[in-house]
């Protein structure tokens, strides 16, 4: 954006550093492009601009203003109640579980998810016969729908007439209560997200270990590095740049697309304490917005929601951002 | 010439569209055993009225349908016809976008079954057209019982019953559990009605907007207490998730449960399973806590609504439509085709007449059932906005219970919750 606004001078769109240094100072009406006149870049933002304050500044607004009002979507009333949503939320039992819930969620799932996407990618990316076979098996699942997924893994664990339960009865004489037992059920929903999401992970991890230089892993062969010296202390600080997009990209997606597998396959249940266990801030939005009609409350959640993500984002950067190593 | 070409046309269409009226009716059947059979009913409605087009549209589950219609309606594009399930009646009539029938044309409500016609009156008025009603019944599987040395022809008829067969079963080991039940809110109102207890105070939200409920009183408890019974003694399974009678079904129909409970809605579906499975299906009434005088069901399903704003003839034409595909003719076929009860008394009399009781016996205890209710104010079924949120609760206090908690610390905490989530409703009408 900031490329295209028309300063006083006229400012060069991004180039390279090298070329950057060769056009410094910049001169008025040089080779290099420019807009001309105030307005024409705007007018060609304009699309843009109009798609996203239709689709997203225009309900975002909605939601902030939405979030000081007690509003049920059947009834059509907007009461102003001003905090009234935040306090009732943040002093709600329920909700503060929910809230905790769903940053144990959120930490397994990125943790999990992501070193198992690694040493698979890893593992797939060597060379040996039949890679591109798997690596196309590994991606699979990221492109099933949530839903999809969701019924299959409902499917699988059903407790009574499930494929896993009659494998483990037949082995073991046991039947464990995937869907009822807290934990059992909360640890499911987490392999679910993690599986989902694998295919996503590897992708990315794939395309950058073949980034890699050959130079500096052959270097550290020939230095005498065994493999798994080799892929914990090469490989992995040389990966730290997608890590970090990847761990952004896995909050978000754990955060918001949790939904689809969730409403599949416990329906936030079994309850724990106050609430459902596996009721994640995303879910229990859904309840309160779309089940109950609670529109008000649903918007002061979503806010909560952006404070959440942008405080998780902004402490990622301040920690996160200096065990990141751009380039070999 | 060209422009004939393009003029003609218009023109016909033109009065093509003074001529004819179209209708859309949203309903909530998006499978295509219901579905199809709204849309033949339908084409048959437009055939015989050529400048009258019924246009039936599956909008989702009744939530989203409901949703839907009050968003359209806030534009001026409101459907003239809608499905509202029961329980959401309450939300139906607040969101002040329906019109009661009887304010379009009036309606002779005669021939309805009485229950299901009190179930939708609301202030002395009927505000929409009975459709789908089904109510709870108990399926049991003919050969687990005659293996395990019990009569099939003497199914469970209240809790005590239930424990004891089940007792007996268990001690037969098969290796099948006794009663596959899950946490349904439906069938707890149903077994308060059972008890003559009502729900919700301010007669069960009928007289005023209710602002609490009677679940933490000895007919709440007593349900609780079923489920614990069941569970503790290791009779019980499920699948774990709320109200997930499909899993239910799942379980009996493949013959890991002697027993279930759900709606008659779902008879055809558990015949075939059953057949598949290869049993005999047996139906028994629902099972009701000891020492009640089975004070009769709640009817479940939906109902059919007419919008406020919409011009009077296409009112008029949607509530026509109501009736026809509810007439006498089309409920039994109705009936024969999904186990929801036809709801006229001139629909039974058809099927009596047809032999169809002496074919399906199975779906006369149902009937059974429904006709001998006596309409009184806990049978015709609790009134809430909340409803949603009030059957959450509930479901999740059962669960609470299967959990191993206490049964009068949850029937308290249920109790307390539920009110609490009527009272926030309430608040947005002051």
């Amino acid at each position: 954006m900031n490329a295209a606004r028309p300063n006083k001078q006229t400012a060069p769109i991004r180039t390279s550093p090298q070329q950057q240094a060769r056009d410094r100072p910049p001169r008025a009406g040089s080779e290099h492009a420019t807009f001309r006149g105030r307005w024409l870049p705007w007018l060609l933002l304009l699309p843009t601009l109009a798609i996203l304050g239709v689709f997203s500044y225009y309900p975002a607004v909605q939601t902030l203003r939405l979030s000081v009002f007690r509003s049920n979507i059947i009834v059509g009333n907007e009461q102003f109640i001003a905090l009234d949503n935040f306090s009732s939320l943040l002093s709600s039992p329920v909700y503060q579980q929910v809230m905790l819930q769903t940053l144990v969620f959120i930490a397994l799932v990125v943790t999990l998810g992501l070193m198992i996407a690694l040493g698979l990618a890893w593992l797939a990316s060597q060379p040996i016969p039949g890679a591109k076979f798997y690596r196309l098996m590994l991606i699979y699942p990221y492109a099933l729908s949530p839903a999809i997924a969701g019924t299959l893994w409902l499917f699988l664990f059903n407790p009574e007439v499930g494929a896993v339960n009659h494998l483990l009865e037949t082995l073991f004489g046991i039947k464990p209560r995937w869907l009822d037992q807290p934990f059992l059920a909360f640890g499911l929903v987490v392999a679910a997200t993690v599986w989902k999401g694998l295919g996503f992970n590897i992708v990315f991890y794939l395309a950058a270990i073949q980034n890699i230089p050959k130079e500096v892993t052959e270097a550290a062969q020939i230095d005498g590095a065994t493999p798994w010296q080799l892929f914990y202390r090469v490989v992995v600080p040389l990966l730290s740049p997608m890590t970090f997009f990847l761990v952004f990209t896995n909050i978000v997606s754990s955060l918001f697309d949790s939904f689809g597998l969730v409403n599949i396959l416990t329906r936030g249940g079994p309850v724990y304490g106050e609430a459902g266990i596996t009721t994640f801030l995303v879910y229990q939005l859904y309840q309160d917005g779309f089940r109950s009609f609670q529109t008000g409350l649903a918007a002061a959640q979503a806010v909560l929601m952006l404070l959440l993500v942008i405080c998780l984002i902004g402490l990622q950067f301040k920690y996160g951002s200096n065990r990141v190593h751009y380039g070999a | 010439m060209k422009a004939l070409w393009i003029a003609v046309p218009l023109a016909v269409t033109v009065m093509a569209v003074a001529q004819n009226q179209t209708v859309e009716f949203w309903h909530t059947f998006g499978d295509a055993k219901r579905g199809n059979w709204i849309q033949a009913r339908a084409d048959e409605y437009n055939k015989a009225n050529p400048s009258l087009k019924i246009v039936p549209i599956y909008k989702g589950v009744s939530d989203e349908t409901l949703q839907a219609t009050v968003l359209a309606a806030r534009q001026g594009k409101a459907p003239a016809l809608v499905q509202v399930d029961g329980t959401s009646s309450q939300l139906a009539l607040d969101s002040g976008i329906f019109q009661p029938v009887s304010s379009v044309e009036d309606v002779d409500f005669s021939d309805y079954l009485k229950p299901i016609v009190s179930y939708y009156t609301i202030g002395g008025k009927v505000n929409s057209i009975p459709f789908n009603s089904s109510s709870p019944v108990l399926y049991f599987n003919k050969d687990l019982m005659v293996k395990a040395g019990l009569d099939p022809a003497r199914p469970p008829t209240v809790f005590s019953a239930v424990l004891a067969t089940c007792a007996k079963f268990d001690a037969a080991k098969l290796g099948v559990k006794c009663v596959a039940l899950t946490p349904f809110s439906w069938l707890f109102e149903q077994w308060m009605s059972q008890q003559n207890a009502q729900l919700l105070n301010n007669g069960n939200g009928r007289q005023d907007r209710a602002t609490a409920s009677n679940i933490d009183s000895p007919a709440g408890r007593k349900i609780f207490q079923f489920y614990k019974d069941l569970n503790d003694r290791g009779y019980l399974t499920n699948t774990g998730k709320l109200a997930d009678t499909v899993g239910t079904n799942a379980i009996f129909g493949q013959q890991k449960a002697l027993m279930t409970i759900n709606s008659t809605a779902g008879l055809g579906n558990l015949l075939d399973a059953s057949k598949q499975s290869g049993f005999q299906m047996g139906v028994g009434v629902l099972p009701i806590p000891d020492g009640s005088l089975r004070n009769g069901v709640v009817i479940g399903g939906a109902s059919l609504w007419v919008a406020k704003a919409i011009a009077k003839p296409e009112a008029e034409t949607a509530l026509d439509f109501a009736l026809f595909m509810t007439n006498t003719e089309n409920m039994a076929s109705w009936h024969k085709l999904t186990g929801y009860y036809p709801v006229r008394t001139s629909s039974v009399n058809l099927l009596r007449k047809q032999g169809w009781f002496e074919g399906n016996p199975l779906q006369l205890v149902a009937f059974r059932q429904l006709l001998s209710t006596k309409p009184n104010i806990a049978n015709a079924g609790a009134l809430t906005g909340a409803n949603i949120q009030m059957r959450a609760l509930i479901e999740q206090n059962i669960q609470k219970v299967l959990s191993g908690q206490g049964v009068s610390d949850v029937a308290k905490t249920a109790n307390e919750q539920v009110s609490a989530a009527l009272v926030e409703y309430n608040k947005n009408f002051k």
